[in-house]
């Protein structure tokens, strides 16, 4: 069960058609890019890739088509989060059956349960399959829901499938705390660098990375992950900060930013569905310039 | 007027008698301890230090005896920020009377300042004195307010005098939009993280930090330095665990359980000023456990 190592993990962008359906002709190409250029294992739909956005049922077509695209060439991690615990074990249930290598989930939307229910919350979604579970913690966007070291604990003690925790939180304190009690208990346990802030997750701990950058650019995406599994951290800054800059570029531009840095690297995937705001043109060319003038994507692919 | 901030500096905690008021002899001894304990520097009175819980008087008596009895051994920085914006000026031409190599201020206390005030108020503060600068960044002690990478920008244009930032949101983003900006215009520019973050921090260029465990275990804080700075990854993450236990510890009534942690070390600074509560006997008897657990009671110094 533990054996399962994500590595790095590319999170893929979900592209409609202008009628606001998901686009699986697109969709097809943009897996099969992730496949071509560094993926290890593929996380879908993640927020990057709205699934906040996608039905239920949009939800269980997408994985059950990256399954089947995918072939067997790298891992497939379904993300499950709903408000709903039943909604989300359902869909953690359905993601089993269609063969995805393990599952992940967030604490609920909209929800601020109690703690003891939060970790209720976890429990069911992860007995639900018997692939591994991790959770995802990314409070910059769930704020009100924080999740505590002894919640953690508690997972790891009720679930043997728990493998381990997603961190989008950023936060060192909250890494340190804990992957250093968790590996007390169970030595096994993963912290995964949910974005591509992975020198500091790693030197902490972390030894698997979530990266939405990929789309963008992915060969520096696979160079800071390649010299952070060497621990070699010091090597890895450069790097660092130049997927920090990128990161920045694309967080101003706002909802529509990845969609249009990825339409700026020769990759058209439309624009986000609403209620996320699309890029405007104004914003897409102030975007475009900005990623012209980073060096480091001169070398980058362009197009699919 | 350079002065050079690296490795594990200390901030020292204000030591009072039973009756609350102003323990200067030990004071004396705390600061010569931490100077033969291998200091980098010294700084006072940081908010672990009760900055806000002394009077303007009662600091201007402290800050003489910290650069009188340091006696230009290490360099000595001065905390200014005080609630009202005229006493922090007051205190920075005080400091700069007396002789202190450098001063350092957060951002303003209680409003919730523009980005242009707070320009305004660095640019004030780093005027009005012939030293250098340092600026103080915890967002999360603060509402939210505090520095970006631009705001960074903008006052090391504007004031060559602005060498350094204790940076404390323990954020790998907020960190490196800061440094990457720092570290590209100003290339001596020290990031200092607030507390013994350094695993995290060290490989993205911080420069050291200010302790909050170096009157407990400072043989501990400059071994994890010194393994940060060699990249000697694994032991590193090994001791910033341990760190970070500690720190879990104090940061429980900080600095109460800090001063109650020194009484088990055999150098008992007396009492925490009111509003903050002072270590219990209960307290200190839980703090020598934790401490007899790690370890601390046996490698690290015992008395002044």
């Amino acid at each position: 069960m533990q054996d399962f190592q994500p590595g790095l993990v590319h999170t893929p962008v979900t592209p409609f058609t202008p009628g606001l359906k998901i686009d699986f002709g697109l969709f097809e190409k943009v897996i099969e890019f992730h496949l071509h250029h560094g993926a290890q294992a593929l996380a879908l739909p993640m927020h990057t890739g709205e699934s906040v956005s996608l039905s239920d049922a949009e939800q269980r077509e997408l994985v059950t088509f990256a399954i089947k695209q995918v072939k067997g060439r790298v891992p497939v991690i379904a993300h499950v989060s709903d408000a709903g615990t039943g909604i989300a074990a359902g869909r953690a249930r359905h993601a089993q059956d269609a063969g995805v290598a393990a599952v992940v989930a967030t604490t609920p939307y909209y929800w601020t349960p109690p703690p003891a229910m939060v970790v209720e919350h976890f429990a069911q979604i992860g007995a639900a399959v018997s692939i591994p579970f991790f959770v995802f913690y990314t409070p910059g966007e769930l704020g009100a829901t924080k999740i505590e070291t002894d919640q953690v604990l508690k997972l790891i003690d009720r679930l043997s499938n728990f493998a381990g925790l997603v961190d989008a939180s950023l936060d060192w304190q909250f890494m340190i705390n804990i992957v250093s009690n968790a590996w007390r208990v169970c030595p096994d346990f993963q912290l995964v660098s949910g974005t591509e802030y992975m020198v500091s997750a790693g030197a902490v701990g972390a030894t698997s990375m979530f990266s939405s950058l990929s789309g963008v650019a992915p060969m520096l995406v696979r160079r800071l992950y390649d010299i952070c599994r060497t621990e070699k951290y010091f090597d890895a800054r450069q790097a660092q900060e130049d997927l920090a800059a990128l990161r920045q570029i694309v967080k101003r531009a706002g909802a529509g930013g990845l969609k249009g840095a990825m339409r700026a690297m020769g990759r058209e995937c439309g624009q986000p569905r609403p209620p996320l705001d699309a890029l405007s043109a104004g914003g897409y060319g102030k975007l475009a310039a900005e990623l012209g003038a980073l060096a480091v994507l001169r070398v980058e692919p362009r197009g699919w | 007027m350079s002065i050079s901030l690296k490795g594990v500096m200390q901030s020292t905690v204000t030591p009072l008698k039973a009756d609350f008021s102003p323990d200067l002899p030990t004071f004396e001894r705390l600061l010569d301890f931490h100077v033969r304990t291998g200091a980098t520097a010294i700084s006072w009175p940081h908010h672990k230090g009760e900055s806000l819980n002394l009077t303007i008087a009662e600091r201007k008596a402290f800050s003489e005896v910290a650069v009188k009895v340091v006696a230009g051994r290490v360099p000595v920085s001065i905390h200014v920020s005080a609630l009202a914006v005229e006493d922090s000026m007051e205190l920075a031409r005080h400091a700069q009377r007396i002789g202190a190599d450098a001063i350092i201020a957060i951002t303003p206390y209680f409003w919730a300042p523009t980005v242009d005030a707070i320009y305004d108020y660095f640019v004030r503060l780093g005027t009005a004195v012939d030293l250098p600068l340092i600026a103080y960044n915890s967002p999360s002690y603060l509402a939210g307010v505090e520095f970006t990478g631009e705001l960074t920008r903008r006052l090391i244009e504007r004031l060559p005098n602005f060498i350094a930032m204790k940076e404390a949101s323990f954020n790998s983003e907020k960190f490196l939009e800061i440094s990457r900006v720092a570290l590209a215009l100003r290339p001596n520019f020290s990031m200092i993280a607030g507390v013994e973050f350094l695993a995290p921090s060290v490989p993205l260029g911080c420069a050291g930090s200010y302790s909050s465990a170096g009157a407990i275990c400072p043989n501990l804080c400059t071994q994890l330095y010194a393994a940060c700075a060699a990249g000697e990854s694994a032991r590193a993450r090994e001791l910033q665990f341990k760190l970070a236990r500690l720190w879990n510890l104090f940061r429980d009534q900080y600095p109460s359980s800090l001063k109650g942690g020194m009484v088990v070390m055999g150098r008992p600074v007396g009492p925490t000023r009111p509003p903050l509560p002072t270590a219990s006997q209960e307290r200190q008897a839980y703090i020598a456990t934790q401490l007899g657990e790690l370890g601390i009671l046996e490698t690290e110094p015992h008395g002044w």
